[in-house]
């Protein structure tokens, strides 16, 4: 039996920051909560938690800057949720480091979908981590991933990267030149079904190209991305 | 290259440009200078003519005089530039003499325009004396003269014509710039500026439209920031509502709350959707798109039973969102409002979505979609948003919607802007 996951949720209306606890706790997360910003930070630190769900509006410290506080030290999974009107925070939040958003209201299959989502790919890292290495690198120029300890150097230098973005990569670098449409994206790394939203992807892109060079990840207009090789 | 300096020339240049007018207008100016100048300069040429015509014409007397008063004879003799008269003294000529003795009399012959003479007549000792002098020389001058100032004020026209048409380029640019920017406000770009200098009255139009255009992206701030909070307030409390309704133990009145639930958050979402196309804050994002596997994504997503066919899609120019959002409503709303077998066709850059229901009310043809009004008396079968976003999203990114009927059923035609090059 293995430690229930650790789940530290930030949020501001009390209803919203108990009924959520009260489901997630249902489904066997192990909930901490905390209703402002800075708060938040603390315990986030303190208890280091698998995942940070955090709301975008909050007193003190808001969602965004959170996410960068916590970007600056951890490439734990952070899944954001919005209630205001996407194109003003959700971009900002991505960009911030989130791995993926959800709209408010949530329904809550869709909440534990996503949650799911984002544990698997941090799960996929942890658990590849303690594979033997060496079971080739991948390269590209100075771009280098090792697959089997899933670290990525340029130029010798390591980068640290979110599971999803490590992720991004990893699909990319399995097939590299080919040119991968942002459906296709969604649904292997993201695991959407069928309701994504291709802004993840492409400020996802953003953060990437920005870790590992910017002319790294060719934009195809209208289709999608590919790694340049 | 070559298709733009045309049409920098055929707008610069245009039947109706004001810089035709601005020239016209100089050339004008310049016209009444030069006749003035010219009638001024002409009489007074024309003045000192008849002045040095009436030295001649004394010179001529005083010799006649001189002769007849040595010899005591008058005869009817030519000079060099005249004659002696004895016969035939012309009326004006005495009446400028009064009649009276001592006064010498002048007068201008110009009763042939091309043989202008100067008359003097002279009584002395009761005898009357008169000469003429031929002063065609002298006329000739001045109109060569006015033959010149005609051709210089016909030249400086022409010139001034040509130039003030070319110099006018610095205001008429400046006004093309105006309505440039104007225009990119218009289609949405509020951050386009004049930025003219304070000064004469084109730079006063200009920081009136750049004026405009603050004020404008002010009130769309506002707008946004608005719709922004009201979703924001709207949505905390319906989050919690949702999410503490999923807890409720299951059984029967669960399930009326939760359906409830469900119908006060689309209701709440396709409300703020349609706050935000009122506010005309929603900006397209536009990018290509391959028609066929957009349509299909946005049925599969209404998981309703469609019959599908997108072979000979397109690709188009739109903004996928709300594109698939177009789809869906419409989709949702032929299952809703009308009756399978709902057939969605893709066709190049158009889309059909058929049912076989009863069709669409006339009004909504004629009219348009209008909010609450669905066309069907009894309640709580849709609210009659769907087709008020699909039309309001359909602005946004140009796309032309349409609702007619079909034999046996409404039949909604979406037409998307083709993309304007594939890159790849």
């Amino acid at each position: 039996m293995t430690a229930p996951v650790a789940v530290l949720l930030v949020e501001d209306d009390s209803v919203i920051r108990q009924a959520l606890a009260a489901t997630l706790s249902r489904y066997g997360y192990a909930v901490t909560t905390a209703a402002d910003g800075l708060t938040g930070l603390e315990l986030f630190q303190q208890t280091q938690p698998d995942l940070l769900l955090l709301d975008v509006m909050l007193p003190g410290l808001d969602g965004i800057g959170l996410c960068r506080r916590v970007r600056e030290t951890s490439t734990r999974p952070i899944l954001m949720m919005s209630a205001r009107d996407q194109a003003l925070d959700v971009v900002s939040g991505l960009e911030a480091g989130a791995d993926d958003y959800v709209t408010k209201p949530v329904d809550t299959s869709v909440l534990v979908a996503r949650i799911r989502s984002v544990l698997r790919r941090a799960g996929h890292h942890q658990a590849d981590a303690v594979e033997p290495a060496g079971n080739g690198l991948l390269e590209f120029g100075d771009l280098v991933i090792d697959p089997g300890a899933l670290e990525v150097t340029v130029g010798g230098t390591p980068v640290a990267l979110s599971a999803t973005e490590l992720r991004l990569l990893l699909e990319f670098a399995e097939q590299p030149g080919l040119v991968l449409s942002r459906a296709t994206l969604l649904r292997s790394v993201w695991d959407y079904g069928w309701d994504g939203d291709s802004r993840v992807v492409d400020t996802c892109v953003q953060r990437l190209r920005t870790k590992i060079g910017a002319d790294r990840i060719e934009t195809v207009r209208g289709f999608g991305y590919k790694l340049r090789t | 290259m070559h298709t733009r300096i045309a049409g920098f020339f055929r707008v610069a240049f245009a039947r109706r440009s004001l810089r035709w007018r601005i020239a016209a207008l100089a050339a004008a100016s310049a016209t009444v200078v030069a006749v003035v100048i010219g009638v001024a300069v002409h009489q007074d040429s024309w003045d000192r003519s008849v002045a040095e015509g009436e030295d001649l014409a004394s010179e001529a007397l005083n010799g006649a005089e001189g002769s007849y008063l040595a010899t005591g004879k008058l005869s009817a003799t030519s000079t060099a530039t005249g004659k002696v008269v004895t016969t035939g003294v012309p009326q004006p000529l005495l009446d400028a003499m009064h009649g009276s003795l001592g006064v010498v009399g002048k007068w201008l012959d110009t009763t042939r325009p091309d043989w202008p003479r100067m008359w003097a007549g002279h009584h002395v000792d009761g005898r009357l004396i008169a000469v003429w002098v031929d002063l065609s020389h002298i006329f000739d001058r001045v109109h060569d003269q006015d033959v010149f100032v005609v051709k210089a004020a016909v030249g400086t026209l022409v010139v001034v014509f040509v130039v003030v048409a070319l110099l006018s380029e610095l205001i008429t640019r400046r006004l093309r710039r105006v309505s440039r920017t104007a225009l990119r406000i218009a289609d949405g770009d509020l951050t386009a500026r004049i930025g003219a200098r304070a000064g004469d009255e084109i730079a006063d139009l200009g920081s009136a439209v750049d004026s405009m255009a603050v004020a404008l992206q002010q009130k769309l701030l506002i707008e946004k920031r608005f719709t922004a909070d009201v979703a924001h307030e709207l949505r905390t409390p319906l989050t919690g509502l949702v999410t503490s309704a999923e807890l409720l133990p299951d059984g029967e009145a669960t399930e009326l709350v939760r359906d409830r639930v469900g119908v006060l958050r689309v209701l709440v979402e396709d409300l703020l959707e349609i706050s935000r196309l009122d506010a005309g804050v929603e900006r397209a994002e536009l990018t290509p798109v391959p028609l066929g596997e957009l349509v299909t994504e946005a049925v599969s997503r209404t998981g309703r039973p469609v019959e599908l066919d997108t072979t000979g899609a397109a690709l188009v120019q739109t903004d996928p969102r709300r594109a698939e959002r177009i789809v869906a409503n419409l989709v949702h709303n032929a299952f809703r409002h009308g009756s399978p077998p709902v057939e969605v066709s893709v066709a190049g850059p158009v889309v059909r979505i058929r049912d076989h229901g009863t069709g669409f009310p006339e009004s909504v043809i004629t009219e348009g979609p209008q909010r609450f009004r669905t066309g069907v008396t009894e309640r709580g079968r849709g609210h009659g948003l769907g087709l008020t976003i699909a039309a309001g999203q359909a602005e946004v990114i140009g796309a032309e919607l349409t609702f007619s009927n079909a034999a046996g059923g409404a039949l909604a035609t979406i037409v998307f802007p083709a993309a304007e090059s594939v890159q790849g």
